[in-house]
């Protein structure tokens, strides 16, 4: 099965062939008891082992455990690990969880939310020949139908101004110490997955230091929905049930990142992510097709009249976290005001280039790197500190986002074509500043209790791990 | 006895003529697998199990490692330089194929990673005269890639053999390519145009390429390298029976269906040697016995330097 994973993901740790002594090496801990005589063991009819000891009694063995989460920090076998988690995490799964919500007792039911991003959106638009706003209603009135469970519907866009105000304000940090830090800069980009998962088990570090601590939209929005939202219904954390909608599967291998457990509520922030084209096997599976749906209003999570506009972020389909950080830099540190910003192209288009000059000085030199082939030489580029940059936008997909591997392929036009649809569609919005946002301004004092609070830290910062490489020299194939 | 025979002119032995004039010991930390001159002999890359590729450039025989290729996931398998001089391939168990570009100030940089393989990717080699680059691997396949926009593309791919397919060698027209694999058979598959006047059919206005002919029934185990005489049209083939065989076309074949003959064959012993016909003089024909019985066979036009690793043997062309 070709792996639907961002080329910079598949490449880590590939090889279907599991040589026999590629085991596991998870270490799990045993609790040893000190004795000189060997162990006798016995199974039992239904299975389960136990172990006789010297004096006759019997103790039952636990089984070794390893979860799914232990698989992906580890390097050392196949990355089986992350299939798995694609089926845990899938469409069947999502429908699996309505069903058991409609017949569940009171206490046991779940709200339902589902947080759509608008790269999705902007595809699923495409698919269906519709504008974006109509998309997004007829989606909203969609997913509240099935199964009548689906309570809110809401949309990323909202969640990302907090990833780029938070991108903003760290590279502002960053460049004020890069004398004294000699890993301040280049700041790299943290919403994409395939990337962050990639550095982990690759350059682990090294790298590491470089990467934004700002998490990504989809996390924000988990923050917020089981932070703020949950607090305002009156329910806790592990009474919602939470969906994201993503242009990718890196997204899903995100979702279940420990650093996004909550260990108190024994819940994640994001309960399960499907792909855009999930979202179209479930619209085949309910036999609806998205255009003869009856648009529904917009929700939003702040109880005030709903939105019926949408917005966009400025800067390209994959958030624009160059731009936002870009400019704001230029305010912050030199006082200018950047109204168009002019893209060098490089090598190839995805590997671009944005200078901030002045009396003939480079006071800023951004970039954005897109795919694999320009990731690596991003990265000998920094390995060998020849890297001129202070900022670099870094996605795993060649294209960005609205190219991911869970966007839907539409039939009859050629890839390049569909791109540029779905480009169009998602830039057909009108764009906002993040700044501007009395909401997101409004949740920042009331909630977070200030931008530069302990709370702000944890809900809109991460943290990264380098994943240990085993080196099993056994798996030698001439 | 590893040497090779004395007496007949065109065998060669260590110690009569062969000197070693250098040892590159402080590159890799695991098996150097492959070597390959740049076309302009100042440069010598090296492929190794450490997943990287070693670039040392050549003062007379004074060697510099002046970079290291990092990226590939694991066992590097092979490396070549294209005929221009400034793209170079790498391949790997990793499954993908690595595109790397030189420029003039020795800085290479990845121009595409290709992961058009399912599995294990053992060799790559270019095309004689134009950026296209073939691969052969452990799914069965040989594929064809060639830049398209700003990126490579794999332009085609090449079923067939039943088993990992080993090595392939183009002719030196480049209209031809031969492919030896783990099933004991050679390809031989022809490049048609679209056009052509054999009214192949050709998808997309791109070539396409046919298996013409079909080696079987000489090797009585896998066949680990073929090469190409570009001299002669002669074709060799090194296999784990421990025989070089040498093969030619028939002069009166049809191009569409052509067929090779033997022309020669010594197994005798651990201790391989080859005899040459008359029509392949002007070129030498070399194999190196290797430990561990998969000789390595490549034509040359003139040998004036020669590099050794632990495995392959291969010249200056």
């Amino acid at each position: 099965m070709a792996s639907p994973f961002s080329g910079v993901l598949q490449l880590t740790d590939l090889d279907d062939y599991i040589g026999p002594s590629q085991e596991c090496i998870k270490p799990v801990k045993v609790e040893k008891k000190p004795g000189k005589a060997a162990a006798k063991i016995r199974i039992e009819a239904d299975g389960s082992y136990f172990q006789i000891n010297q004096d006759g009694g019997a103790q039952k063995l636990e089984k070794a455990k390893i979860t799914l989460n232990d698989c992906l920090a580890c390097s050392g076998c196949i990355t089986s690990a992350e299939s798995v988690l694609i089926t845990q995490q899938s469409h069947e799964e999502l429908c699996r969880m309505l069903a058991f919500n409609k017949t569940a007792a009171p206490t046991e039911q779940k709200l339902v939310v589902v947080s759509v991003s608008p790269q999705s959106r902007a595809s699923l638009a495409a698919k269906c020949k519709m504008g974006v706003l109509e998309t997004a209603k007829k989606l909203t009135a969609f997913l509240k139908s099935l199964g009548k469970c689906v309570h809110y519907v809401f949309d990323t866009t909202f969640s990302r101004n907090f990833s780029l105000l938070e991108s903003q304000r760290e590279f502002v940090k960053r460049f004020r110490k890069q004398a004294e830090d000699q890993k301040a800069l280049p700041m790299l980009a943290s919403a994409c997955p395939g990337w962050i998962c990639y550095v982990e088990k690759t350059h682990g570090s090294f790298i590491i230091p470089y990467i934004s601590t700002a998490k990504s939209p989809q996390q924000v929005m988990g923050s917020l929905v089981k932070g703020y939202f949950a607090e305002q219904q009156h329910l806790t954390p592990a009474q919602i049930y939470h969906v994201s909608v993503m242009p990718c599967y890196d997204k899903k291998l995100e979702a279940s990142r420990p650093d996004f457990f909550s260990q108190e509520y024994q819940t994640r922030d994001v309960d399960c992510v499907i792909t855009t084209g999930e979202v179209l096997k479930l619209l085949e599976q309910e036999g609806v097709s998205l255009s003869d749906v009856n648009p529904a209003p917009l929700d939003t999570m702040f109880g005030s009249a709903a939105e019926e506009e949408l917005t966009s972020h400025a800067g390209g389909g994959s958030g624009g976290y160059l731009e936002h950080v870009y400019r704001h830099a230029a305010k912050e540190l030199f006082g200018i005001q950047v109204d168009t910003i002019h893209y060098k192209p490089l090598k190839n288009k995805d590997f671009q280039e944005v200078t901030l000059e002045k009396d003939g000085v480079v006071l800023l030199q951004f970039a954005s790197a897109y795919g694999f082939r320009n990731i690596q030489n991003l990265m000998q580029k920094l390995k060998r500190g020849k890297s001129p940059y202070h900022y670099v936008e870094v996605m795993a997909c060649p294209s960005g986002c609205l190219n991911g591997g869970g966007q839907i392929k539409l039939d009859g036009e050629s890839s390049k074509d569909q791109l540029q649809h779905v480009e169009r569609l998602y830039e057909s919005l009108k764009t906002e500043i993040p700044e501007k946002n009395w909401t997101v301004n409004e949740l920042y004092e009331r909630w977070l209790g200030g931008a530069e609070s302990g709370r702000a830290a944890e809900a809109l910062h991460t943290q990264y791990h380098a994943v240990e490489k085993s080196s099993a020299g056994f798996n030698i194939k001439w | 006895g590893q040497g090779l025979s004395r007496g007949d002119p065109m065998a060669l032995s260590p110690g009569q003529g062969w000197s070693c004039r250098a040892v590159l010991g402080e590159g890799h930390q695991r098996t150097v697998r492959r070597v390959a001159w740049s076309p302009c002999g100042s440069y010598l890359a090296s492929a190794s199990f450490d997943a990287t590729t070693c670039i040392w450039k050549r003062h007379e025989d004074d060697f510099q490692c002046i970079t290291t290729l990092e990226g590939h996931e694991n066992e590097v398998k092979s490396v070549a330089w294209a005929p221009s001089g400034t793209l170079l391939a790498t391949c790997s168990r990793d499954k993908s194929v690595w595109v790397w570009e030189v420029d003039e100030e020795e800085e290479y940089e990845c121009v595409s990673v290709l992961n058009s393989h399912t599995q294990d990717v053992k060799h790559v080699v270019w095309h004689p005269n134009q950026e296209l680059l073939a691969s052969a691997s452990y799914d069965d396949t040989v594929k064809l890639y060639q830049e398209e926009e700003d990126d490579w593309v794999c332009c085609a791919t090449l079923e067939g053999h039943e088993s990992t397919v080993w090595s392939v060698a183009f002719d030196r027209s480049g209209e031809r390519l031969a492919s030896c694999s783990d099933d004991k058979t050679v390809r031989v598959w022809r490049r048609y145009k679209p056009g052509n006047e054999e009214g192949v059919a050709c998808s997309d206005n791109e070539p396409t390429w046919k298996c013409v002919c079909t080696l079987s029934g000489y090797h009585t185990r896998t066949i680990y390298d073929v090469a190409w005489c570009h001299l002669t049209g002669a074709l060799a083939t090194a296999c784990g029976d421990d025989a070089i065989r040498v093969f030619e076309e028939s002069a009166t074949g049809d191009p569409r269906q052509p067929t090779f003959a033997l022309a020669a064959h010594d197994s005798a012993g651990p201790a391989v040697t080859l005899h040459c016909s008359a029509s392949v003089l002007s070129t030498s024909v070399e194999a190196e016995p290797s430990r561990k019985k998969r000789p390595r066979v490549s034509f040359s036009r003139h040998m004036s330097l020669m590099a050794r690793a632990v495995f392959p043997v291969s010249f200056l062309e």
